[in-house]
């Protein structure tokens, strides 16, 4: 069956011819080795040639990686603990030596999560607590990112940056750090409550001076005006009686009798009196 | 690792051998016959479809070739690969809760007062650059996710509790915008975020209790003063009037003294100016008829003997009402 043959010998041949390339794809890395030894990487992506079977391609990722170590607990330089939960962003610039030391991203990420760990512990340790959280986080961050990448970078790897996903309090610490929000919150809400009696006693006390003072003046004004009618009827009286002093006092004291004496009066009169001198005597 | 290229199916080797075997075996007619429906089967597989607002982005032997936009496509099957991606699809991420389930430990982050918030935050962002979205970083949104924490975490870590929970909204909101969009470009996520949005920042619910107290003393606050307000508005207008009341009162005693001494001094004037002409006769009937008008009301009148020596007045019984008035006369 030499028709047979034919088609086996095709099917090898085929199958050679199909092993002597390979295609690095987007977003990959690959280095050769022949029968293990090192022959080649390659960092860009499309078909390259292999001797078939001899070399082995293997293949990594060009992408950006993640590296989410698990959250632990730091000491800071005010002794304070902090639970804080860094996430690094890594990619292989290096192949063969990303190959060679660590092998795969597993064994990458084991290291890299060691010696972020150990730079963020020494980092967060010459830091005070409100730094860390606060204000200068991203320098403090940075300062980490920079002594790591120089530790990774045998490893073939390329450290973009270190993050603190979170930074926490233990929670011990935290059922204290509630104590005193609720002081404090107690605190506001006595400060609100004496600052309304505050401003409602002072709202008070001007409204009671308000009210002395205008009822003063009305009193102030009041008065001038009497003394002024008191004033003026006396003028207009004294220059009306002034005229005749003693015909004023017979008037007046007529007036007076007048309104003075009333019906049940007693009164005795003399015969010798200017009204009844004619009784006795017509003379 | 595979030795062969990715996920290049070994199958039609297979099925090829199949087929050849097939021909060996049986009739050389079929063979280009049955080879020409295989060919024509794998070609109909190159065809592809690009939907709306979608970009395909087109590999060829690994290399990114090319993309094409919406419409029926053709790529060469073996060769060529496709990866479709939505570039006008908002995605869409929460923090801080999932749904309608608050996630406290997610939420949960620290002021820069050092004080505990919850916040819930909800990311809107889309494609914006597919070959860095597919080939720059791995897993694009699991990223997103991770960052959007770490950057609403340093936003409200150099915020204030008070700023995080009534003012600072807007601005944490723009500045954690700034530092994911920031943050996500180093990554090459080719990633765009159109909207960062706090739906929610306040105390964590162990404490609500005492903020909810600082809301109702300050409520209490405004009532206090309202209240004191209107006892200003009560007792103001009021004293105003009383005042009003005093001055009329002060100027109607002060018209009407004038008056009256102007009447008075009138009717003086009147009488008088009748008295200078006749003088003696006017003081006598003035006096007369004084008399007369009193005498007439007094009931209890006495009249004494002038001669008679002043020994009548002992035996007249005085009573406290009793007044000897005009006894000796009143000499006009």
């Amino acid at each position: 069956m030499s028709r047979m043959r034919m088609t086996f010998l095709a099917v090898i041949l085929a199958w050679i011819a199909w092993d002597s390339f390979y295609v690095v794809d987007e977003g990959t890395l690959a280095i050769v080795t022949r029968f293990g030894e090192y022959q080649v990487s390659r960092l860009a992506p499309g078909p390259y040639p292999k001797a078939p079977m001899a070399d082995t391609v293997v293949r990594m990722q060009r992408r950006i990686l993640v590296s989410d170590t698990p959250p632990a607990e730091y000491l800071t330089l005010d002794k304070k603990k902090l639970v804080a939960d860094p996430i690094t962003r890594w990619r292989i610039t290096n192949p063969i030596t990303y190959y060679k030391t660590v092998r795969d991203e597993s064994g990458a990420r084991a290291r890299i999560d060691d010696i972020v760990n150990s730079e963020l512990r020494g980092e967060i340790a010459s830091h005070d607590f409100g730094a860390i959280v606060g204000n200068r986080r991203q320098p403090l961050m940075d300062s980490v990112a920079e002594r790591a990448r120089a530790k990774v970078a045998e490893f073939g790897i390329a450290l973009v940056d270190v993050q603190i996903k979170r930074a926490d309090l233990p929670t011990e610490v935290q059922e204290s750090v509630f104590l005193r929000m609720r002081a404090e919150r107690d605190r506001i809400a006595k400060r609100y409550r004496s600052e309304g009696e505050e401003e409602a006693q002072k709202i008070r006390a001007q409204t009671d001076k308000e009210k002395a003072i205008l009822l003063a003046k009305a009193y102030e004004k009041a008065q001038v005006m009497i003394g002024e009618g008191d004033a003026q009827s006396t003028a207009v009286y004294a220059g009306a009686y002034g005229k005749d002093a003693d015909f004023y006092a017979l008037v007046r004291s007529l007036e007076a009798y007048e309104a003075a004496l009333g019906a049940k009066t007693h009164v005795v009169l003399s015969t010798g009196s200017e009204l009844l001198r004619y009784l006795d005597t017509p003379r | 690792m595979s030795k062969y290229n990715g996920g290049r199916p070994r199958d039609p080797q297979d099925f090829a051998r199949d087929i050849l075997d097939d021909l060996g075996r049986r009739s050389q007619r079929l063979g280009p016959i049955l080879a020409g429906v295989v060919l024509l089967l794998l070609a109909s597989t190159g065809f592809y479809q690009v939907g709306p607002g979608e970009v395909a982005v087109i590999r060829t032997l690994g290399r990114e070739t090319g993309r094409a936009g919406p419409g029926l496509h053709f790529r060469v099957p073996f060769v060529q690969r496709k990866d479709i991606i939505s570039t006008a699809q908002i995605r869409r991420l929460e923090v801080g809760f999932r749904g309608d389930q608050p996630m406290h430990d997610e939420a949960q982050m620290l002021t820069g007062d050092a004080n505990i918030v919850e916040a819930q935050m909800i990311v809107q962002y889309r494609v914006a650059d597919p070959s860095k979205y597919l080939f720059r970083l791995a897993n694009p949104d699991d990223t997103m996710l991770a960052t959007a924490e770490v950057a609403v975490r340093a936003v409200i870590g150099r915020t204030s509790i008070d700023e995080a929970i009534t003012t600072g909204r807007g601005r944490i909101q723009e500045e954690t915008r700034q530092l994911l969009q920031q943050l996500m470009d180093v990554y090459q996520s080719g990633l765009s975020v159109t909207e960062v949005k706090l739906q929610s920042v306040g105390p964590p619910t162990e404490v609500k209790d005492s903020f909810h107290e600082v809301v109702r003393a300050r409520e209490e606050k405004e009532q206090l003063i309202n209240q004191a307000m209107g006892y200003s508005e009560d007792v103001i207008p009021r004293a105003r009037g009383e005042a009003e009341k005093q001055l009329r009162e002060a100027e109607a005693y002060k018209e009407q003294r004038l008056l009256r001494a102007q009447g008075d001094a009138k009717k003086f004037n009147q009488v008088y100016d009748e008295y200078v002409k006749a003088r003696d006769v006017t003081r006598k009937r003035l006096y007369l008829e004084t008399m007369e008008r009193l005498l007439a009301r007094i009931e209890d009148k006495t009249v004494v003997d002038a001669r008679l020596p002043g020994s009548t007045l002992p035996v007249l019984q005085i009573g406290p009402k009793a007044v000897a008035a005009g006894a000796t006369g009143v000499s006009p």
